[in-house]
């Protein structure tokens, strides 16, 4: 890997291109970008620049047309199905824009979930994940599931299993749309805080502006292609 | 009403491969049902016309209680004229008979065996045992001095065509009944039973040995189409002498072991067809409760839209009942496959010839082909699905708009 | 895999009683096919054991021994010589539980009025205990005392026919040994009843001794018949027998009566088939309800996979929920059998069609009986298959989830 191996996600002339019937969708063209780690990036862009696409592919849900993307030195667009299942096990926390939640288990559970797919011992799991949801502040909650929490309180559970298995990337796609601006706030100051305590890379996408303020570096995208790459302070 | 239908027959569509997998379930069974009701009703058939065919007949009028103990004294006088009356009463068969029984001696062996006098010529008619002679031939004439004997006697009794027989026995009047012919004939009638142990003689002949006169047994009459039994059944009663004390016996009464095996074995058979119906049934109820479970929001916007729930239950029974029709009719067209194939080619399986000779049957079924034989399966089956989706249907009423809207 | 067990067990578990109704629905629709192929090979075994008891028990025996021609041709022409020193040695043999010389012989019974063709049957009165149903057949006047007993043995039935009764006398013409039809007048000292009637009317049975004295035979026999401890394993007694006796026919019941071999391999045939017919029945509903499962969590699926489950978790996880299925239906399906059986223990009367059942030859009271091997198969064809048929759901569950379905609303 000749790659600079202080970035986290690097990509190189990634394209894609989706065909619905005869016409073809180009969703990405030739994206480079870089994400250091430690990085807190936001995507933002109206709905279909390329937004989902472009989180997708870094978390191996789908591949690219053309174009290599690496993955804390792993080749994403080229590893197998099984390989990238283990890749987003091990390096990737996911936190969706609702859903986020398997419905038949707890809260405890679902945060207990990764860390049992990835063999983790009971009693250090549950010790874990105790921990985690004290820290994003939903003590006494643990054994509720998902129906019995609040849409807040299932994010926060979300970021609690993205972050609990210390991957060393979390994507979350529109984390927020579905909280009012309350809630979105102190979830977009927790993921703040899970950045800086945890170590870990963050690339969020979001079309409001309030949570864009959130950000270190903020990467507008139109049409598939990068029109702004923002550093913030 | 063709709104309805056609809102209702797109329902079905949105989800292909559940329709097709609860139609095929259905199709399945019904397929299943037409091609063993058919076969069933063929094997019946074939164990009635069989086994009546070979020896029994259809009718036969006899001295009461002749059936139950059938001994040589209870005879029906002048039996030959009293067929000749009966021959107008419709039915093309008609044959006198008279059985006794004498043991028949080789010149080596001896058995104990029934022997009957037939009327060659009428025998033939009501019987297959004169076309099943494979060695020599059948008796020649009422009068004639000669036997035919079944293949497992003859060869019990090491005779061979042309040999002579004993046979000794005692007549009406309790005198000795001895007489020597010659045998003419060996007959296979394909009855293991008849084979072991029959002997016929002609009639006159067997009147004469057995000092019967011009008396008989029983007169057999046969040749009509089963439905059509019971109204030539009252035409010969009502030429029956009266005072000679003699019944009509039918064939029911005759070897009542067929009627009783054909009704064990339709309750056994219905057994499994509606443990099999039942767990179609089952299966597909799941079909029909999703298919509400999962569109109350829509039943709640055609709820808001002032549709009632009646209405909308309506709706919901008849996809399911399109979705029940689809299945038997596809079921319908492979059962109905079936049985034409069956109808013309027969069935059979290895072991069956062995098995179902030994009831004198042929090994092969022919099935049945009838509206009922084609329909009636489908149509339990029909019923059993529609009170299926009743359930769910009933369960709309349930629904409050509100509620049902906001359900995800 | 392993290690994710437990995990896969609770999210099958708790996903099954997401819709209980649903469950429900088919948990009974697989419990009562499995109930329906457990109970209907109780029966059928039932109605075979029955068969087979009743020929064996009507003078069959597990073993027959008879002269060379005898069967083809059961004539007191083919008698056999009373048992020489070494072939009553290996009939005293553990293995040999009764067995019992007999003459068996074609015959003419009459009395004043009637006649009939019969078989004579001269019985060891005490060596048939156990080994036939003559021992207890008798429900009017006594049984045999000695093989020397002038008594005979009539069928009820064939007593009405004969229009005789208990203590008259009757004639009995049989051929003897020199081809002269002998004859010889017996009193009846004892009614039998049994089953099917038939047998009522075909056999007659007097003292072995007293039917050799008839027929001149001196102590020849036609047939020897024997008992074994296990009807099945008749290899050993077989071999002993047909080596100390080189020039006699010595048969099992397996050969003597093939049409019973024949309705058991025919009754095993119908067996597999409707369990084939009742299984293909069930997985409808099972494949159908758990593609419904499957597609209704698609989402679900898709989160796993994002999370970074293997698919073959997620197809474990689909196996598992359809394997508790099973396993409850199974549970529910055999108990539901076994009281099925239990209730039936003093057997399920179908006497109604009596005649029916004997046309078929069928007893008609049945005794179900289960066989180990009979359960086995069901259960684990229905264990097997079914996770066969689940393995379509289960891998619609594990691949093809459309990233929309994760990341949208």
């Amino acid at each position: 890997m000749e790659r600079m191996t202080d970035n986290t996600v690097v990509l190189r002339n990634v394209s894609k291109v989706y065909r619905q019937n005869a016409i073809a969708v180009h969703a990405l063209t030739e994206i480079d970008l870089d994400v250091p780690r430690k990085d807190f990036m936001c995507l933002s862009g109206p709905s279909g620049s390329g937004k989902s696409t472009l989180l997708n592919l870094i978390g191996g849900l789908d591949r690219p047309t053309t174009g290599e993307i690496t993955v804390d030195g792993q080749r994403v667009d080229q590893l197998p199905k099984g390989e990238l299942a283990r890749l987003r096990l091990h390096k990737i926390g996911f936190v969706f824009q609702a859903y986020n939640l398997i419905p038949v288990l707890t809260a405890i559970e679902n945060v207990e979930f990764v860390m049992q797919l990835q063999g983790v011992a009971t009693a250090e799991r549950r010790e874990k994940a105790l921990q985690i949801l004290m820290e994003v502040g939903l003590e006494g909650l643990e054994s509720r599931r998902p129906g019995e929490l609040s849409g807040g309180q299932q994010q926060r559970v979300a970021v609690a299993r993205a972050i609990v298995s210390e991957p060393s990337l979390v994507l979350a796609d529109e984390p927020t749309a579905n909280l009012d601006s309350k809630t979105a706030e102190n979830l977009m100051q927790l993921l703040v805080h899970m950045n800086t305590e945890h170590n870990v890379t963050f690339i969020f996408s979001t079309h409001d502006k309030r949570v864009m303020d959130f950000s270190r570096r903020l990467i507008k995208l139109r049409d598939g292609r990068i029109v702004e790459d923002e550093r913030r302070q | 009403m063709g709104i309805t239908l056609r809102f209702a027959w797109r329902n079905l569509w949105r989800h292909p491969r559940r329709t097709w997998l609860t139609a095929s379930a259905i199709a399945f069974s019904a397929t299943l049902l037409v091609f063993m009701i058919t076969l069933q009703l063929g094997a019946y058939d074939l164990m009635i016309d069989t086994s009546l065919r070979v020896y029994t007949g259809q009718l036969q009028v006899q001295r009461t209680g002749y059936l139950d103990k059938p001994q040589i004294r209870s005879t029906i006088p002048e039996a030959a004229s009293l067929a000749a009356r009966l021959r107008g009463a419709g039915f093309p068969a008609v044959a006198t008979r008279a059985q006794g029984f004498a043991l028949a001696s080789s010149g080596s062996r001896s058995y104990g065996v029934p022997v009957v006098g037939v009327e060659p010529a009428h025998e033939k008619e009501v019987s297959t045992i004169p076309g099943r002679v494979t060695e020599g031939r059948y008796l020649s004439d009422v009068r004639a001095q000669e036997a035919v004997i079944g293949a497992t006697l003859a060869r019990n009794l090491k005779v061979k065509l042309g040999d002579e027989l004993t046979l000794l026995g005692s007549g009406k009047d309790g005198s000795v009944a001895a007489t020597i012919v010659p045998v003419v004939g060996i007959f296979e009638s394909g009855n293991p039973e008849l084979d072991r142990h029959f002997v016929q003689l002609p009639l006159a002949t067997f009147q004469d040995v057995f000092s019967m006169g011009s008396d008989a047994h029983a007169i057999v009459l046969s040749g009509l189409d089963l439905r059509t039994l019971a109204q030539a059944a009252t035409r010969v009663e009502a030429r029956l002498p009266k005072d000679q004390d003699l019944v009509l016996r039918h064939w029911e009464e005759l070897l009542p072991g067929i009627k009783e095996a054909i009704q064990a074995d339709m309750v056994q058979n219905w057994f499994t067809y509606i443990v099999l119906i039942v767990v179609v049934t089952f299966s597909i109820l799941n079909t029909f409760l999703m298919s509400v479970l999962e569109r109350t929001r829509e039943f709640g916007v055609m709820l808001a839209l002032g549709a009632s729930p009646y209405r909308i239950g309506s709706l919901v029974m008849l996809e399911s009942t399109l979705l029940a029709l689809l299945g038997i009719l596809i079921g319908m067209g492979c059962g109905s496959g079936l049985a034409v194939y069956f109808h013309f080619e027969g069935f059979t399986f290895p072991g069956m010839a062995e098995l179902y000779g030994q009831f004198g049957l042929p090994g092969v079924i022919h099935s049945k082909l009838s509206f009922t034989t084609l329909t009636l399966g489908p149509a339990v089956i029909f019923v059993f699905t529609v009170a299926a989706a009743l359930y769910p249907a009933l369960r709309i009423r349930r629904l409050t708009p509100v509620e049902a809207i906001h359900a995800v | 895999m392993l290690r994710a067990q437990p995990l896969l067990l609770t999210l099958a578990w708790r996903n099954l009683w997401r819709h209980r109704g649903r469950t429900a629905a088919i948990l009974f629709a697989l419990a009562l096919g499995i109930w329906s192929m457990v109970a209907l090979a109780a029966l059928s075994r039932g109605s075979l054991e029955g068969q087979l008891q009743k020929a064996i028990g009507n003078l069959t025996g597990h073993i027959q021994i008879h002269a060379r021609g005898y069967r083809d041709d059961p004539a007191i022409d083919h008698r056999m010589p009373a048992p020489d020193a070494a072939l009553a040695t290996a009939l005293t043999d553990p293995s040999v539980r009764v067995w019992a010389g007999r003459v068996r012989v074609p015959a003419v019974i009459a009395s004043e009025r009637e006649s009939a063709g019969v078989t004579l049957v001269g019985i060891e009165p005490q060596r048939e205990q156990g080994l036939s149903f003559i021992g207890t057949a008798v429900t009017d006047g006594r049984y045999l005392e000695s093989p020397g007993d002038t008594g005979l043995l009539l069928g009820r039935k064939l007593a009405e026919r004969l229009e005789t009764a208990l203590g008259r006398r009757v004639v009995v013409m049989s051929q003897d040994v020199k081809n002269q039809v002998g004859d010889r007048g017996f009193r009846v000292v004892g009614i039998f009843d049994a089953e099917p009637e038939a047998i009522e009317t075909a056999f007659v049975f007097v003292g072995r001794a007293t039917a050799q004295e008839m027929l001149g035979m001196g102590d020849t026999l036609s047939e020897i018949s024997l008992r074994s401890d296990d009807r099945n394993r008749l290899e050993v007694p077989l071999s002993t027998l047909r080596t100390v006796a080189p020039s006699l026919d010595i048969e099992p019941w397996t050969v003597v009566e093939p049409l019973l071999t024949l309705t058991e391999k025919i009754v095993n045939v119908i067996l597999v088939i409707w369990y084939a017919i009742v299984f293909a029945a069930m997985s409808f509903g099972l494949v159908n309800t758990l593609l419904m499962a499957v597609f209704e969590r698609t989402r679900e699926f898709g989160l796993f996979q994002a999370l970074g489950m293997p698919p073959r978790h997620i197809l474990g996880q689909v196996l598992v929920e359809s394997l508790i299925l099973l396993a409850i239906a199974l549970v529910i399906g055999n108990l539901g059998a076994l009281a099925t059986v239990h209730a039936l223990r003093d057997g399920l009367d179908l006497s109604a069609f009596a005649e029916g059942m004997e046309y078929f030859g069928v007893s008609p009271i049945i005794y179900p009986a289960l066989s180990v091997g009979d359960v086995t198969m069901a259960n684990t064809l229905v264990a097997v298959l079914g996770l066969v048929a689940s393995l379509y759901p289960a891998w619609r569950a594990a691949r093809h989830v459309p990233i929309e379905a994760i990341t949208r609303v």
